[in-house]
Formats: C-alpha cells, sequence, structure tokens
C-alpha cells in the first residue's frame, strides 16, 4: 500500500494545487488584496507577483528534484551500494549563491517600494484621523469638522492621508482593496496614505481591525465608500450640519446658512472640486446624501444573525422621534449623551472623551455597531434592547427593562426602557438623517 | 514546611535498572532516558489537548455565523492552542529528544546535572498543568499567544485569565533555561574520548544551537513578563498606556524571544531527520560542515529579524528595509539544509519506512513554509499578508510541516531504540498519509483566505466574504489531522506492546546511539567507546562508506579495531552494580523543589483574588518549602 501512495502522490498534490489555484480564481472574492485600486496596492502586488514567480521556480525545482530522487534511487534489491559522497563544495556554493541572487532582485525593488510608500503624503490630501475603540471605529475630517462613525467616505482620485491612533488597546486599520494595513498604537501616531485612483466608480469596500484587541476583534468591522468628487462635497456639506430636530438645527435657514457658507472658504484650495461655491452658496440646509443603498453590493451589507429578544413590530412603526428625542437627550431618563455626541444638542463631553460612536447623523449611516449590522428599525430596537448581547463584550449597557445584561451579569430591574420607549428613540435616531 | 526531609537522604538501594516500575521511581528518576520518556508522554499529552482546542477553532469557523463557541471561549481557545503547542508541545517533544538522545549520541553515561535534568522536566510538567488547567473553570488566558500590551495588561484584561499566561511561562522559562544548561554542560563536557565537534551527531549539533538560543531568548521574554507581572500585580507602569507606558517595548521584547523560539522549535527537527535521512539513504549527511555551520548561521541570524512581526507598527522606512533584508538573508542558511538533504537522498539507496515517509515529508513541506516566509519579508507586501490567515498558512507549514513532521520522524526512528520494540508499519503509513493530506487541507486553503482578505483570530465572520469554501476545506483537514493524530496514539501504545523485537540496531544507523540495547541498560554504555569518525557503527559494520572520511588512524584496518564499539546485542545484560558503574541515587528533591514553586507562583493568583495573608503564607510557605528542598538536594551525594 504505500508503494502505490509514493507513485500516486504527486499527481494527486499537483491535482489538488491546480484544482485549488483555479477555484481561487473564478469565485468572487469581494476583499481580494490583488487588486490595482490605489497606488499603495500596486506597489504590494508588484512585490508580491514577482515574489510568486521566484517562489513558483524554486519551489518546482526544489520538488521535482526531491520527487524525482524518491522514484530514482529507491532500493532495490541487489543494486549496486551506493557511491558515499560526503559533499561537494562547488556544489554547495552554488546552491548557495543562485538563492541570493534571487533574493537581490526581490530586495531591491522592496526597499525602493518602502521608501515611495512611506514617504510624506502629496500635498492637497484629505486628512481623516481614525480613532480605534473597542471595539469600533471613529472617522474625523478635521479640514470639515466631521466626526462619524464605522463608515468612511474616500473621494476617487484624491489621496486619503491617514493618522491611525488608539483610545485603548492596539488595533489595525485595513481594507484590503485598498492596499497594507497599519497598526494604531497607543501613545503613538501612525500614518498611513494612498490615492483611490480616478478609475474607480462609486462603490463600497468592507474594512476590518486586524490587531486582536479582545472579545469582539472579530466584530470591529467597517464600511469605506469610494466616491465621486462631487458626491463627497455633497456628503461633507451635509454631515458638518447639527442634527435634525437639535436646536442647533431648529431655525432652518439662519443656522444652516451661516454653516454652509464657511464650506467654500475652506474648500478653496482643494483640488478636485470645481462647482463647489456655486452648489453651496445660498443653500438652505444642504441635501443629505449618502452612499445609496443599492449600490452596496451583497457582501457590504452585514448578516450577522439576531438573537431571539422579543420585540412588537407594531410598537417600532408608532415610534415618534420627538418623544425618543425626550429620551435621549435628557440624562435623567436615559444616560446616552455620556458617551455619545450629537451636534447640536448638549453636549457633555468632548470628542476626544466621548466613549460611543457620533451619533449626529446616524440615520445616514446603512450599518452600525462597526458594520455588525444594518441600520433598521428592528435591528436597532434590539440593539438598544440588549447590545453586550449582539455584540461581545460591549460596552453600550442593557436598556431593555428585565432583560440580562451579560457585561454587569444582571437583570435590567430600575432606570431601564420599556420597549414603547425603545421605538421611540429608535425613530429618533433614524430621524438623524 | 517541615517536610523538607520526606525523601531519605539514602533511597532505599534500588539500583535504578530499567526493570524498575511504579509511580514512585517515575517520580524520583534521574535516569535521562526516563526523563526522556516523561517528556515525551507529557507532551503527547497535551499534544491532545492542543489538537482538540485547534478541532473546536476549526469547527467554530467551519461555516460563516456559527456560534459553537462563544467569542470569549474561542478567544481562549487559540491563545491556549498556540501557547500549548509552542510551550507543552513542540518544545517538550524537542526536550525528550535531547534527554534520551544527547547522552546516548555522544557516548556518555547521563546528562550533566541528572538532579537539574529532574527538575526541569517536573517544573515544565506542573507549570503546564498552571497554564492548561483554567481552561476547564473558563478562565483561561485570553490575549493571545503573543500577549500584546496593554491588552494583556490589568486595565484590559482585568481577570485572571493572563494572570495564569504570564506566571505560566515564567515557570515554564525556568525549565527550558535549566534544562538549556544542562544540555550544553554536557556536550561540552560529557563527551567520548575522540568525539569531537565535527563527529558529533547532526542532532546533538542542532540540539546544541538550540540550547544557546534558548539560554539567550529566555532571559528577553523574562524581562518582559517580569514587567507585564509588575504591571498587573504591583501597579507599575511598564506597558500601562494611560500613564505613558509603550505598548511597542512589550513587542520589541517579546519578538525578540519570539523569533529565535521559532528556530528553537525547528532545529531539532531538522536533526532529527539529519539523523534519519542518511540512515535510510545508505549515504553519510551530505556537507556535514556546512549542515553544522548553516544551523549556527541560523541561530545568530534569527535574532537579527524579530521587528519583522511588526512591519505594521509603523518603524520608519529604515528599519523596515533593514529587517526586510536580514529576513531574506536568513533563508540562505535553511535553503541550504534543504539542498544537502536532497543531496544526501541523491544517488543513495533509498527505503521508506514511516520515518523516512515524514522526514521526506518536512523537506517538501518546509519549502512551501520556508518560500511563505521570503514572502513576508517584503514590507509592502507584507502589510497586505501579516495578521490575515496567510500568515497562519505560512507558520502551520513550518511548525506542522516542519517541527511535527520532523518528530514524527523522529518518533517511528527511534520508537525501538527507546521500548526495543519497531512501531506498525502499515498504520504508520496511514498516519503519514492522513497527515500529509490532511495538513495540506487545511493549511494551503488558508493562504487564500488570507489574501483573499480574511483576517487572524476572529471568532466568527459573515457569509458572502469569499471565504466560505476554504474554510470549510480547513475544517476537513482539521478531522482528517486529529483521524491521523488517534492512529497515531494507537499504534504507539499497542506497538509498546505487540511491536516486532527491534534489536540493537534495526536501520542500520551510524552514530553511537545503535551500538547499545534496546532499550538501553541505565548506565547506557557498559564501556565508554572510543569514537574515531562521524559514524562509528558504519566503520564498524560497513566500513566502505566511511572510507572517505577522515578518521583518527590513518589506517583503515585499525578503524575497526580501534572502534571497540561494545555492541552487547550478544551479552548478557548486566547490572550497573555488577560492571561496577557508579550510578546517581533517585531523589525526589528536584519534584519538590518544582513543586515550591508552583506553590509560589499560585500564591500570586491567591493575591489577585484578594485573600493577601493566604496569598503570603503560600508565597512565604513555597519559597521556604523550596529552600528547604534545594538544601537537601545540594547536600545529598549524587552517586
Amino acid at each position: 500500500m504505500p508503494k502505490l501512495h509514493l507513485r500516486r502522490f504527486p499527481t494527486v498534490a499537483v491535482l489538488a494545487l491546480v484544482l485549488l489555484a483555479l477555484s481561487a480564481c473564478g469565485g468572487d472574492y469581494p476583499n481580494s488584496t490583488f487588486s490595482h485600486h490605489t497606488e499603495l496596492n500596486d506597489g504590494a502586488v508588484f512585490l508580491w507577483d514577482r515574489m510568486m514567480l521566484l517562489g513558483t521556480i524554486v519551489f518546482v525545482v526544489v520538488e521535482v528534484v526531491l520527487v524525482y530522487t524518491i522514484f530514482k534511487f529507491r532500493r532495490r534489491e541487489g543494486g549496486p551500494a551506493p557511491r558515499q559522497i560526503q559533499g561537494n563544495a562547488a556544489l554547495e556554493i552554488t546552491w548557495t549563491v543562485i538563492p541570493a541572487l534571487i533574493l537581490v532582485f526581490l530586495a531591491v525593488p522592496t526597499v525602493r517600494t518602502i521608501f515611495e510608500s512611506q514617504r510624506k503624503a502629496p500635498d492637497g490630501a484629505v486628512q481623516i484621523e481614525v480613532i480605534g475603540h473597542q471595539w469600533w471605529w471613529e472617522f474625523r475630517y478635521p479640514q470639515y469638522g466631521i466626526v462619524t462613525a464605522n463608515e468612511l467616505y474616500l473621494p476617487i482620485g484624491r489621496t486619503a492621508n491617514f493618522s491611525l491612533r488608539t483610545r485603548d488597546v492596539l488595533h489595525s486599520f485595513w481594507i484590503p482593496q485598498m492596499g497594507g494595513k497599519r497598526d494604531l498604537i497607543a501613545n503613538k501616531t501612525n500614518y498611513l496614505w494612498f490615492t483611490p485612483k480616478a478609475d474607480l466608480t462609486s462603490s463600497a469596500w468592507n474594512g476590518a481591525c486586524v490587531e486582536y484587541c479582545g472579545s469582539s476583534h472579530a466584530n470591529m468591522r467597517f464600511r469605506a465608500f469610494t466616491v465621486t468628487p462631487a458626491e463627497f462635497d455633497k456628503w461633507v456639506a451635509h454631515q458638518k450640519t447639527a442634527a435634525a430636530g437639535s436646536p442647533a438645527a431648529m431655525p432652518a435657514p439662519d443656522t444652516s446658512t451661516k454653516g454652509a457658507a464657511k464650506v467654500p472658504v475652506k474648500m478653496a484650495g482643494m483640488p478636485g472640486m470645481p462647482g463647489m461655491t456655486a452648489t453651496a452658496t445660498p443653500a438652505p440646509a444642504p441635501e443629505a446624501w449618502v452612499f445609496p443603498l443599492e449600490k452596496m453590493k451583497a457582501f457590504t451589507l452585514p448578516s450577522t444573525p439576531l438573537p431571539a429578544t422579543r420585540f412588537d413590530d407594531a410598537l417600532l412603526a408608532a415610534g415618534d422621534p420627538k418623544a425618543g428625542r425626550e429620551i435621549v437627550t435628557n440624562v435623567a431618563k436615559a444616560p446616552c449623551l455620556t458617551c455619545h455626541n450629537i451636534k447640536g444638542e448638549t453636549q457633555y463631553l468632548n470628542d476626544d472623551q466621548a466613549k460611543g460612536p457620533n451619533l449626529t447623523h446616524f440615520g445616514t449611516r446603512h450599518t452600525f455597531a462597526a458594520g455588525l449590522f444594518r441600520t433598521d428599525a428592528r435591528t436597532l430596537a434590539l440593539w438598544i434592547k440588549n447590545a453586550p448581547l449582539m455584540k461581545p463584550g460591549s460596552i453600550m449597557p442593557t436598556f431593555g427593562t428585565g432583560e440580562y445584561n451579560a457585561l454587569m451579569k444582571q437583570k435590567v430591574t430600575a432606570g431601564g426602557l420599556d420597549d414603547k420607549q425603545i421605538a421611540d428613540v429608535v425613530a429618533y435616531l433614524l430621524s438623524l438623517k | 514546611m517541615a517536610t523538607t526531609t520526606a525523601a531519605p537522604a539514602s533511597a532505599p538501594v534500588h539500583d535504578a535498572s530499567p526493570g524498575q516500575t511504579g509511580l514512585w521511581s517515575w517520580v524520583t528518576t534521574v535516569d535521562h532516558k526516563r526523563i526522556g520518556v516523561l517528556y515525551l508522554y507529557t507532551a503527547l499529552f497535551y499534544l491532545l489537548v492542543g489538537g482538540l482546542e485547534a478541532a473546536l477553532i476549526r469547527t467554530q469557523l467551519a461555516r460563516p455565523n456559527l456560534s459553537v463557541v462563544s467569542a470569549e471561549t474561542y478567544n481562549q481557545l487559540f491563545t491556549m492552542h498556540g501557547t500549548t503547542m509552542v510551550f507543552l508541545v513542540v518544545m517538550p517533544l524537542s526536550a525528550a529528544f535531547f534527554n534520551y538522545l544527547i547522552p546516548l549520541q555522544i557516548g556518555a553515561r547521563d546528562v550533566a546535572f541528572p538532579r537539574l535534568n529532574a527538575f526541569s522536566y517536573w517544573v515544565y510538567a506542573l507549570g503546564g498543568l498552571f497554564i492548561t488547567l483554567p481552561i476547564f473553570f473558563g478562565v483561561a488566558p485570553n490575549g493571545g499567544w503573543f500577549g500584546y500590551a496593554p491588552l494583556s495588561g490589568p486595565t484590559y484584561s482585568g481577570g485572571f485569565n493572563m494572570d495564569f499566561w504570564v506566571l505560566g511561562l515564567q515557570i515554564l522559562g525556568i525549565s527550558s533555561l535549566a534544562a538549556a544548561f544542562n544540555f550544553i554542560t554536557t556536550i561540552i563536557n560529557l563527551r567520548a574520548p575522540g568525539m569531537t565537534l565535527m563527529r558529533m551527531p547532526m542532532f546533538t549539533w542542532m540540539s546544541f544551537v538550540v540550547q544557546f538560543l534558548v539560554i539567550l531568548a529566555f532571559p528577553v521574554i523574562t524581562a518582559a513578563l517580569f514587567f507585564l507581572q509588575f504591571d498587573r500585580f504591583f501597579g507599575t507602569n511598564f506597558y500601562q498606556v494611560q500613564a505613558g507606558g509603550d505598548p511597542l517595548l512589550w513587542q520589541h521584547l517579546f519578538w525578540v524571544f519570539g523569533h529565535p523560539e521559532v528556530y528553537i522549535l525547528i532545529l531539532p527537527a531538522f536533526g532529527l531527520v539529519s539523523e534519519v535521512l542518511p540512515t535510510h539513504s545508505r549515504k553519510p549527511l551530505f556537507g556535514y560542515n556546512v549542515m553544522a555551520y548553516s544551523g549556527i548561521m541560523i541561530g545568530f541570524l534569527g535574532f537579527g529579524v524579530w521587528a519583522h512581526h511588526m512591519f505594521a507598527v509603523g518603524m520608519g522606512p529604515v528599519a523596515d528595509s533593514i529587517f526586510s533584508m536580514a529576513t531574506m538573508l536568513i533563508g540562505l542558511p535553511t535553503g541550504v539544509k534543504i539542498f544537502n538533504w536532497i543531496a544526501t537522498m541523491y544517488g543513495g539507496s533509498l527505503r521508506f519506512p514511516t520515518s523516512m515517509k515524514f522526514a521526506i515529508g518536512l523537506i517538501a513541506m518546509f519549502t512551501i513554509g520556508g518560500i511563505s516566509g521570503v514572502m513576508h519579508s517584503s514590507p509592502p507586501s507584507n502589510m497586505q499578508q501579516t495578521d490575515t490567515y496567510f500568515v497562519v498558512a505560512h507558520f502551520h507549514y513550518v511548525l506542522y510541516g516542519g517541527a511535527m513532521m520532523g518528530i514524527f520522524s523522529g518518533i517511528y526512528h527511534y520508537f525501538p531504540k527507546i521500548t526495543g520494540r519497531l512501531m506498525n508499519e502499515t498504520l504508520g503509513s496511514w498516519q503519514f498519509w492522513l497527515n500529509f493530506i490532511g495538513l495540506n487541507l487545511t493549511f494551503f486553503p488558508m493562504h487564500f483566505s488570507g489574501m483573499l482578505g480574511m483576517p487572524r483570530r476572529i471568532y466568527t465572520y459573515d457569509a458572502g466574504q469569499g471565504w466560505d469554501l476554504f474554510n470549510l476545506m480547513s475544517t476537513a483537514g482539521t478531522y482528517m489531522l486529529v483521524v491521523a493524530g488517534l492512529i497515531f496514539a494507537f499504534n504507539f501504545f499497542r506497538s509498546r506492546k505487540v511491536g516486532a523485537l527491534a534489536g540493537n540496531d534495526p536501520w542500520g544507523a551510524p552514530t553511537l546511539e545503535w551500538s547499545i540495547p534496546s532499550p538501553p541498560p541505565d548506565y547506557n554504555f557498559a564501556q565508554i567507546p572510543e569514537v574515531t569518525s562521524r559514524y562509528p557503527m558504519w566503520d564498524l559494520k560497513s566500513p566502505e562508506r566511511t572510507a572517505g572520511l577522515e578518521h583518527s588512524h590513518a589506517d583503515a584496518a585499525a578503524i575497526t579495531e580501534a572502534h571497540a564499539v561494545p555492541i552487547h546485542e550478544e551479552t548478557e545484560r548486566r547490572t550497573a552494580a555488577e560492571l561496577g558503574i557508579p550510578m546517581p541515587f533517585n531523589t525526589i528533591k528536584p519534584f519538590m523543589v518544582a513543586l515550591g514553586i508552583i506553590v509560589m507562583f499560585s500564591g500570586m493568583i491567591v493575591l489577585h483574588a484578594g485573600k493577601f495573608p493566604l496569598a503570603m503564607a503560600m508565597m512565604i510557605g513555597g519559597g521556604a518549602f523550596l529552600v528547604g528542598s534545594l538544601y537537601a538536594w545540594l547536600t545529598s551525594p549524587l552517586e
């Protein structure tokens, strides 16, 4: 039996590898790292291709010689005794020098690419601060005064210059299709930049945390949207406004005009924004623009299973945003604003103290809880009712009265919200367009 | 405290013969062979534990969005799988071979410090329990085997979990360090006459290199762990980021240890196949000198590449370039080993018992791990690979395809020496092929899932990400590996009882350990041999093979004569006492010292639980017990 197997081994192995490689080429791989969407990944893929080529040559040579040796020199009864060779200096030098030469062909482009990818970001880049939290992503656009979470907008054709920090443990920022990752290190700011290429269409991508960061490391995901410069401008103009229903947003024409009036000034120096002045000058509240849900491919829409928590759908339909706002913005009723900021509402914490995502335009986000769930009324209601049940380790409290809080290891008795109140809160949050 | 005199100074005249049985004889043994066997059994037990952890991990990841285990349990499982396989399985399996083989290969009667050797084992065995048992109570370490700060610190891991990890690794470090000093002393001082360094069997050479790696690398992790331990227990700020601590300090220290650790894991396996391949090729090892030097070279370079684990932390382009090129460089001595092994087989007369199959398996599979290793060395590309399943694929080809294949090869090769019986070849063949196919089915698809965007250390993943098929394949492969493991266990235990009798030298092997009976008598060599070449047994049995080698005696005819390697096969087995060979006494004291250490460290856990008086009692009591036992040990005669 062993003989039979030995003969079959190379065929089987090669066949299996070929099958695997084929299966990898044919399918749909939405998070593939072999993309050419940014110059950063061009460098990585170029090096990969070269290593793959050299590596395959080495692999094939070694395995072919090995397999040949196994078959050619198997022991035969009565065969001659093998020649006793102790070594061969010339041969050994050869197979030291050849790999060394191969490595030169790898080392030179490697060093070149290292220095290219780590030089200063080009001028005119959109600055984005990425702040890691256990277990969600905060994104800030300091040029525009925007603070958002878990959904990242990147203008096509313009360099995105990320500065990466963490509020707690280490994380790592990665959008596989856009290029390599970079760690978020406590007490240190890291940098990473890349330019989504001009030929990209408006599209959605997945991103993830790739440095183990505790219980819900697997649940620390995010979405990135590459959008046209015009779309980006519209998104920016809207995102910088105050939250719907907030006192700041109430006397609608006045404040928002003021807010919008600043836009062209700040934007003036930025490349790739023609028409900015025209759209933004005399406007009332800018029209909300978000990446259209229809354009999000299936792989960017989470299908995380929901818990068996009960919720009456009829209540959701009757949810009252005004009543919801009363609950959310009143810390005597619910402590929402002791962790979350909502622009335009009373602020208890500055942005660097806030423990939860900024909710100003929550309703414009397609996903929540670090990309774990789709933003719909029912899921959101379950989340508010018992978040730690849906995302292990989450410090978002369990609000549903009678629910078991896994973090505090007790049932919520006092201070919780009933389903009616939760439905109102949901209606309010979804109204934060 | 008062029991330091438990063991009578002169153990009841058990003259430590192989026939000696009973639990007490195992607890008190100082015979390097029996300690080797203890290491072997203990490590195989932990292999079972670590393997079951892997099976659970893969079951959870078989399909997207499964909840076979909770997030918390999963995190404990992957942490313990890594910790177990590195510290409780591969290192101790290597230690089993160090113990059993080094004295036999260099022609010695025991290691330099037999009682220290027993101590190393007991610290390992008890320390292993210390770090393994918590998983049965849901408080196992959960910060990854790499324990990155600040996640492993008190702020983000406030429970007992990481206490067990920090303290457990400290305990295991004691074991490794004590053993390393022991083996270095043994190899330098106890070689038989004529056994020059350049005549040592290649396994002993690789073991020699490994011991230096241990004594240079383990102090670094010890320092790193002390910082963490002080952060956790006594409020220091080495890694406490809120107080300005530096999480990168941990990473640098950990990987200055962690990368040489990789070579600590793989070099003994390299050594084992370097014994198996020449034996079954009927040819001397090709390029012996280069094989020894490349081992040393790997050891040296292994200390200069640690930061390639950290290309994503932002070290800047200069550091990235330097560590990148150093990493590429280490591919050279490793490649030379592969080529020399193949050249050893080339032109030989090959026979394929299971040990040879596994040895060839190592060459074939380690090559894959080696090539993907070079692929990591290029930082811009590495930034797409690091912390994805591609890395998981890489190091499993190195550690399973390399280290474990080599160790299985070694077990099949040396089982007859250890037990006197051969393992079953049919079952061995089944095990090999299931292992070979299972390993590729498990780990090859991980290259794909990784490069297609799947991060490591995630307890679940969403559907539709393009990873489903690869994960299912990996899981199926893992179950094959479990079956292979069960076949091995069956074969191992069955062959002990009913395997064919082996005799002194079942394989026609070249080195000294095959000149003595199987299993060897407690004194190993009735008469210490004099060695005149690298392959004394071939000198004796088939001198034509070694005719081209340099010998101590120019006259070829004199070689056989001079090699009065006593062949014990025909002679009747005699006891050490009859031969007048002084043997070390069995003693319980090393076990007691180890126990004292465990009690002391357990006191730290109690301290964390807030029971201060009990903690103090345990630490002071354990310390006193330790010192008392050590005093009794040092003042009692060795033999």
